[in-house]
């Protein structure tokens, strides 16, 4: 439609394999759609979400996508306050998907919350005293900041070429980009850590219940989240067939996430050994004999969380011989998010399907849960990565992302 | 190096000196203030422990809405939880009340019920991020539906279990109607967190009234009120002479996980260890 009215120089964009794609996205879309009246018209029974694990899939959709969006405010706070300029061609592509991320989230919670018509309650009704309130303005916040952040590459793009004022105001707030930076950095940590303390705080969840919850979620964020940025950054280089960022700023970045893993790897051994052996108490004890026989708990921890979310990527990162080939980042950087995901799913699951225990007795406590996502679940999260993928697609098409305006701001002030 | 070296002059004017000083002052007076000060938020607990007292007082009414339940007298028969689910209107998919058979450590029988303990100190009303859950001033913890979000952070919070989410919106017929009683609430819309009152409506209504929640059946819990065997007893906890208190002297007594700090305000009486 758009594309129309727009002056098209290359009419060959759109190829077999774009349109291809452009129907993949949209079959994704269409899905998610679906889903999503399924959701409105009936209610949270079309999920297979219940009293005893009352968050699930969704729930991991929410974590996940803003631990992934992480790269934003890392990269802002390297390039900004770090003053570490060589990677200022990567800042606005990492907004970008910083960006993607956050509205992917906030698109599922909506979803998820059981009144969509009251997700404007936490702005009126504050309980300060609630992480999930401080989560919520820090996200609304941060999407905020990001928006600003990134207004001057939309009127960058030649549409608002006719407005030359507003060109002119929005390229005026980038010289604000360390202090949005910076609130972006104090926002996120504080948001990113306190989606651990969610779990963290809970007294009664006895694998929850540890001060090491905040640190490993935003640790394993700021690891993964910039690595993400890599990979898209490359993949965008194969689809465009032109260069996009500097490659050895990619692997200066990788490497970045490399540590960044193992650092995480450091803390979740400790955690390990500190709350799960040397530390256990009989309800741990009980937590794990009930999940080891229900679930495949250490499957899921050892095998996707460490090897393939830490273990590999880590290789795959700081090793010369795979960080020199762009495949092996962006291999790398899928697998550390294949682990993201398994560590915010196996958190939230894991410590739901645990029984409670509080009767005076020997016996008695409430069921252990079982939970696998329903089918309208699926669509609500196959819609949520058509939403990602269609952003990501318009925005490497569209968006000057990776023009490095910073030298023309330059010559034309 | 060591030509290299400068002499290092200690200088200190004026201006650094009093920067100095009011740093340190202000360290002293924020540390002050942080450990057992107004600030402090530790400073309840601290006292607590110092001077080994109860539980400081939530409630700040003349009221503290408590219940006695006695299992070693509850028979198991469900009665409280059929006329908690008529009165109040629940679906039978989760019972604010429950009734459930637990044994003993050396294997006796007994059984154990539960409604909401209304904690002073609730997971829940601190991890609802629009106070849609909040304390009344007579401590009971309650529920405001049209505020409510649905995020079930409550539900995952309690940890008692004693919260139900509306996944759907109900058509059902009340399987407990008339026979159990009649409901006196709406039900609640689907997309909210539904939990026990304490049967609200009815000790507000009796209070206006001039009737004495506990004493009045008119004012009482309908889990109370139906009880064959009296195992539950409800009362202000803050009157000394109320059957509550009376019954938490003359007994020995226990609060469900008291180590996670909660402050119910439902107190029970363990069952006997011999028959």
């Amino acid at each position: 439609m758009a594309t129309v009215a727009l002056p098209i120089k290359k009419p060959s964009i759109f190829t077999p394999g774009f349109l291809a794609w452009l129907a993949f996205v949209g079959l994704c879309l269409v899905i998610g759609l679906v889903s999503a009246v399924d959701v409105l018209s009936n209610g949270l029974t079309v999920t297979n979400m219940s009293n005893t694990i009352p968050w699930g899939l969704w729930i991991t959709i929410d974590l996940s996508s803003i631990a992934l969006g992480a790269g934003a405010f890392t990269l802002s706070a390297i390039v900004y306050l770090l003053k570490l300029k060589n990677f200022q061609s990567i800042v606005r592509l990492a907004v970008f998907v910083g960006f993607v991320g956050y509205t992917a989230a906030l698109l599922t919670l909506i979803m998820d919350i059981g009144r969509p018509d009251r997700f404007w309650h936490p702005w009126v009704y504050w309980n300060v005293h609630s992480v999930l309130w401080e989560i919520t303005w820090c996200i609304t916040l941060y999407l905020a900041i990001m928006l600003l952040e990134f207004l001057p590459v939309i009127t960058d793009l030649p549409f608002f070429a006719r407005w030359p004022g507003l060109r002119k105001f929005t390229h005026s707030l980038h010289k604000a980009a360390p202090l949005f930076a910076l609130l972006g950095l104090g926002i996120s940590l504080l948001h990113q850590s306190s989606l651990g303390a969610t779990y963290g705080i809970l007294r009664s969840r006895p694998i929850w219940f540890k001060p090491s919850m905040p640190i490993m979620f935003i640790v394993s964020a700021v690891a993964v989240g910039p690595a993400l940025t890599v990979a898209i950054a490359h993949i965008a280089e194969w689809v465009r067939g032109r260069p996009t960022v500097a490659h050895d700023i990619l692997r200066t970045i990788a490497r970045f996430s490399g540590f960044g893993l193992l650092l995480y790897a450091y803390i979740k051994l400790w955690d390990l050994l500190a709350v799960s052996y040397y530390g256990r108490s009989p309800q741990v004890n009980q937590a794990f004999a009930v999940l080891n026989e229900q679930t495949p708990y250490g499957f899921g921890f050892w095998v996707v969380e460490i090897i393939i979310g830490i273990l590999i990527p880590a290789i795959f990162f700081l090793t010369p011989r795979f960080n020199r080939r762009p495949a092996f980042l962006v291999a790398g950087a899928l697998a550390a998010v294949i682990g993201i995901v398994a560590n915010r799913w196996n958190v939230t699951v894991s410590g739901l399907t645990v029984p409670l225990s509080y009767s005076p007795g020997v016996d008695y406590q409430s069921v252990a849960g079982t939970y696998w996502p329903s089918l309208t679940e699926w669509g609500i999260a196959v819609g949520i990565i058509g939403y990602g993928l269609l952003l990501l697609t318009l925005g490497l098409r569209f968006l000057p992302l990776f023009d490095h305006s910073e030298h023309t701001e330059a010559k034309r002030s | 190096m060591s030509k290299t070296r400068k002499r290092i002059k200690l200088e200190l004017t004026r201006r650094d000196f009093l920067a100095l000083a009011a740093t340190a002052a202000g360290s002293a007076v924020a540390s002050q203030l942080l450990t057992t000060g107004a600030l402090s938020p530790f400073a309840g607990l601290k006292q607590r422990q110092v001077t080994g007292e109860s539980a400081p007082e939530k409630a700040s009414s003349q009221y503290h809405w408590g219940m006695v339940i006695d299992l070693d007298k509850c028979i198991g028969c469900q009665y409280c939880q059929r006329a908690c689910s008529a009165t109040n209107d629940v679906a039978d998919d989760k019972p604010w009340n429950i009734v459930a058979e637990d044994h003993m450590a050396n294997g006796r029988k007994f059984f154990f019920t539960r409604p909401c303990l209304h904690c002073q100190d609730a997971p829940c009303v601190e991890v609802c991020p629009v106070q849609a859950t909040y304390h009344r001033e007579d401590g009971l913890v309650v529920m405001d539906y049209n505020r409510c979000i649905g995020c079930r952070y409550c539900e995952v919070a309690c940890p008692y279990d004693a919260r139900k989410f509306n996944w759907k919106e109900r058509e059902d017929k009340n399987a407990y109607e008339p026979t159990w009683g009649l409901a006196e609430v709406p039900r609640r819309p689907r997309g909210v967190v539904e939990k026990c009152t304490f049967c609200i409506h009815r000790i507000d209504a009796g209070l206006a009234k001039g009737l004495m929640p506990g004493v009045d059946r008119e004012a009482t819990p309908a889990c109370v009120n139906i009880c064959p065997v009296g195992a539950r007893v409800f009362g202000n906890l803050k009157d000394s002479n109320s059957k509550v208190s009376i019954a938490i002297q003359n007994n020995p007594t226990l609060r469900l996980r008291e180590e996670l700090g909660t402050e119910p305000s439902v107190y029970y009486i363990p069952p006997r260890k011999e028959a």
